[in-house]
């Protein structure tokens, strides 16, 4: 069987996107550059939202953009976690040298829970039930990066 | 094997080149509620099953149905997802016609969904990520990676629609004053779509003349937008749409059948579809659908046609390729008015691709206006009684094509 | 539910990393299934493929597939999903009566692309996507949290099912080599590195690259092309909603209610007893369990107590499964074609015995977002 012969084309090609938020994730942006969180609710089941919905997937009712909001405060309850050393980014995965906690929290108030790292817990502390607060960034921006993690209350 | 499928409604978003207003998923609800508004008796909790589709390299979104999946009223329902390039919205039209037919237990009444956020992305980006693979052969010849991405990037649709437009304007000896004409219609009928993007009113021959080339024969001024929006077609059962509508649509034929790709083949192997205006499979296509629908002489049976046409060379090729007119005859049905909106046989009287073209929703938005035409329903409604129509999609590299012929009759017949 | 046969396929030797390209390797899988049915390239009136534009870096990742996939001049379209989904496609268009025989095919090779960056691309881009926190990782290690939480299952118990399906894949020729382990312990498997805690790296489905495809034909076509075909009788799929922190991940909303509509399409009542063998897609060995309470075989929290090795009750994964390697896009498809196997009596060394009903699933999104299962039968 003759040598076969591979070469590779290695070249960059660059795409950017950039992603319309919607009115109702617009107004909970605007709640992160305050450092608050803002929520709605569905009129017909109840289900408090975090983030703000446009359309309960539930009851496949609108929820209106102007009615049923309301400010939830900073605390919460942590109902799962994970702890890994994977960090994913839009080129590549890589793996730290260290493991990271993750934590799903459900805000105070809400029916939904928000997913973030846990900051500075030892790894005994981290228990299910247990209750968080949010770290907010110091100069908040308006965009998913302005909730640091959270911390132990 | 198979049963009659109906389509009871179909529904728009607004398109405009920055929907800047709502997320996608909001989008693609705006297109939702406009379907189901016109079916009173229907609510999104009684779809049985969804179909959906869009280009997702255009949003940098992989699979974007499944985040979207509340905003479509699709949870805990059964839900598929085709993507086929430029045919999509096609391709989920047709999926959805097949969701129904099936006859699956408890499947009747489907809802096909299919959407561009174009404005979020990198459309040139998104378009010559097509054939990435294959130009880079060309690398290994010597052409640098940056001078092949900005050929490929510098109008990768516009340079194989030019391509197209060469062989076919040789053949057919037309001029560029037959494609202003295509395009000036379009526009001028778009001005009567509530939902289109390019509205214009007032355009002439000479405004489209008098812009620059992008790409001979092709002028910026005959070039499609890149819009962003969404459509939603329902599908169900014979029975079922009498409820539903006064006018229901019967899906009586359906096909995409499939070419080589042009241009440059396997890995710059070189493609024997050497005349891409040739469209072996757009003949096909047109054949096997019509068979289905029993229609033997388009030319005299279809009363009305929506014709996926993102650059006006295609759609004069596309009405004989469909077995509309007969071939070389087109220039002369548009300069004779025959295919004006109160014409024998209307084309595009929404505007057609050339006026909007959110490319994932722009292959349905052609089977979903002729059925509004046969219901009476249609933004652009023309003036005759439209009984039987058809409606076209493009894509792929030259090789995709979908084609769905519809009527207020149920014509499809199993041996 | 009019009958539609299986009556030919083929897979191609799974690989982290194969030593040919895309159009090679699915030309092997279409043209080795077409020829394994005794057909024809002519004799194919449609065929749909299941690709990702964002797994094949490419857009429209189905056009230039047209001539090594068998459709040119075919009636041809493309669903991007699972293969399994494909199949699904397929089927409707058996079901319609237009087309007489449909190939189905579908597969990636991740060695060329960046497979989590891939599926980051999956999250809300609005919310959760600039972050990353939200990954097919973390998501994997969130579900396995919750199920062991709730049910109170041992970790141990989740490793058997990495151990019994790494056991399996070393008697499947097509499986990927990093996985065909016969000697592998539980404590190979707690023991490796942390995925996602509490998933460690040998619970975990490899991406690896494959192409697999099936034909199918209505009852009498399918009758003439071959002795052994396999009917679908029934097949469901549903998808469940999205964000992670609104779903029960300690079951699968979208399996079970999938499960529910292929049982009831064919008939069946017990799924328990009614059903020989199993091939589920499971990305993470905690997922298999979960199937397998979610489809009925055992109760919720029980699954770790089915007996499912290949001599078992209920054998489950006897090729495998994905944990035998996942071709995404191709792996459902794989696991219908190795039931499919066993009804025919093609497993070779992992062949059950007097397999006559077998379901297998395809799966899509995180945390097994969408579900389509099917039950599939032999006999005429």
């Amino acid at each position: 069987m003759s040598e076969k012969i591979i070469e590779k084309n290695k070249g960059l090609v660059k795409a950017d996107f950039s992603f319309w938020v919607g009115l109702w994730m617009d107004k909970f942006y605007d709640g992160f550059e305050q450092k608050k969180i803002l929520a709605n609710k569905c009129p017909q089941c109840g289900t408090v939202f975090v983030p703000p919905r446009k359309i309960c997937g539930k009851c496949k009712v609108q929820l209106p953009l102007d009615e049923n909001w309301m400010e939830l405060g900073d605390t919460g309850t942590l109902v799962n976690f994970t702890r890994t050393a994977y960090k994913v980014t839009d080129r590549r995965a890589r793996k730290a040298k260290s493991l990271n906690d993750i934590g799903m929290v459900k805000i105070n108030g809400s029916d939904t829970a928000i997913i973030y790292p846990l900051l500075d817990f030892e790894p005994d502390e981290i228990k299910i039930g247990m209750d968080v607060k949010i770290k907010w960034a110091d100069e908040p921006k308006g965009g998913p990066s302005d909730i640091e993690g959270f911390v132990n209350v | 094997m198979g049963r009659q499928v109906a389509i009871a409604s179909a529904g728009f978003s607004e398109h405009a080149s920055k929907r800047s207003d709502v997320s996608m998923p909001e989008l693609v609800n705006e297109a939702i509620e406009d379907c189901l508004a016109k079916v009173p008796s229907v609510e999104l909790n009684d779809i049985d099953a969804f179909v959906t589709g869009n280009m997702p390299a255009f949003e940098g979104s992989n699979m974007p149905e499944l985040w979207m999946t509340d905003w479509m009223g699709g949870r805990d329902k059964p839900l598929m997802r085709v993507t086929t390039g430029g045919t999509t919205g096609g391709s989920v039209a047709i999926s959805g016609y097949y969701t129904v037919t099936a006859e699956l237990p408890g499947i009747d009444t489907v809802l096909a969904v299919s959407f561009e956020h174009q404005s979020q992305g990198d459309t040139s980006v998104g378009l010559a990520s097509v054939a990435y693979g294959e130009i880079s052969i060309l690398n290994s010849l010597g052409i640098p990676y940056t001078q092949l991405n900005n050929l490929l990037s510098a109008g990768a649709a516009i340079g194989v629609a030019a391509y197209q437009a060469t062989t076919y304007m040789n053949k057919c000896k037309i001029t560029e004053e037959d494609l202003a004409r295509v395009v000036v219609q379009n526009r001028r009928n778009a001005a009567k779509t509530w939902w289109a993007h390019l509205k214009m009113p007032d355009l002439t021959i000479e405004d489209v003349l008098d812009t620059p080339y992008v790409q001979y024969p092709l002028r910026y001024g005959m070039v499609c937008p890149a819009s962003d929006g969404a459509v939603a077609m329902l599908f169900t059962t014979e029975e079922k749409a009498k409820d539903m509508c006064d006018i229901p649509v019967y899906v009586n034929g359906v096909a995409s059948v499939a070419n080589e790709t042009a241009v440059l083949g396997y890995d710059g192997s070189g493609s024997a579809q050497v005349d891409p205006s040739a469209q072996i499979g757009a003949m096909k296509s047109a054949e096997l659908a019509y068979s289905q629908a029993g229609i033997s002489l388009p030319r005299k049976e279809i009363d009305y046609a929506e014709v996926y046409a993102p650059f006006p060379n295609q759609e004069l090729m596309w009405v004989e390729k469909l077995g509309l007119f007969e071939e070389t005859t087109a220039p002369e049905m548009y300069k004779t008015g025959v295919t004006a909106r109160d014409g024998e046989l209307p084309v595009n009287c929404s505007g057609g691709v050339n006026s909007t073209n959110a490319i994932g929703a722009s292959a349905m938005e052609r089977p979903a206006v002729s059925a509004l035409q046969i219901m009476g329903k249609a933004g652009n409604q023309v003036p005759k009684t439209v009984h039987t129509s058809i409606g076209s999609g493009w894509g792929g590299s030259l090789n995709f094509i979908t084609l769905m012929a519809m009527s207020d009759e149920p014509k499809r017949k199993w041996k | 539910m009019d009958k539609v046969g299986i009556v030919g396929y083929n897979q191609v030797k799974l690989y982290t990393d194969a030593n040919y390209g895309r159009y090679e390797m699915i030309f092997e899988a279409v043209r080795g299934a077409i020829d394994s049915a005794g057909l024809k390239k002519k004799d194919v009136s449609t065929v749909v493929s299941a690709t990702n534009d964002y797994y094949d870096g490419r857009t429209i990742s189905n056009c230039f597939t047209v001539e090594v996939g068998g459709a040119y001049l075919a009636d041809e379209s493309k669903v991007e999903m699972d293969g399994a989904h494909a199949m699904l496609y397929g089927l409707l268009r058996i079901l319609s009566g237009n087309h007489k025989l449909a190939v189905v095919w579908g597969g990636s090779m991740p060695s060329s692309y960046p497979y989590h960056s891939a599926r980051l691309y999956e999250t809300d881009p609005t919310w959760e996507r600039p972050n990353g926190y939200v990954n097919d990782i973390t998501a994997s290690g969130f579900q396995m949290r919750a199920y062991m939480d709730k049910y109170g299952v041992s970790r141990e118990d989740i490793a058997k099912v990495a151990v019994k399906n790494r056991k399996n894949a070393a008697k499947n020729p097509l499986a990927v080599e990093e996985s065909q382990n016969p000697n592998i312990t539980l404590s190979n498997v707690l023991e490796s590195d942390i995925y996602a805690d509490p998933v460690t790296e040998l619970m975990v489905a490899p991406p690896c690259d494959g192409v697999a495809a099936v034909l199918l034909a209505p009852e009498k076509q399918a009758l003439k092309i071959t002795d052994k075909p396999v009917w679908i009788t029934g097949v469901g799929w549903n998808q469940e909603t999205y964000y992670l922190g609104e779903r029960d991940l300690t079951t699968s909303n979208s399996m079970e209610k999938a499960g529910k509509m292929a049982y009831d399409a064919a008939g069946i009542n017990d799924p328990r007893n009614e059903i020989d063998l199993a091939e589920l897609s499971e990305l993470y060995a905690h997922e298999e369990l979960i199937f397998s309470e979610a489809l009925g075989l055992a109760e919720k929290g029980k699954g770790s107590q089915l007996s499912s090795e290949i001599g078992g009750e209920l054998p489950i994964n006897a090729s495998g499964g994905a944990i035998g390697g996942d071709a995404p896009c191709a792996t459902g498809l794989i696991r219908i074609i190795d039931a499919v196997k066993q009804i025919r009596g093609e497993a070779g060394e992992y062949q059950v015995n007097n397999v006559n009903r077998a379901i297998a699933t395809g799966q899509i999104g995180m945390c097994a977002q969408n579900n389509i299962v099917y039950v599939l039968e032999g006999g005429k």
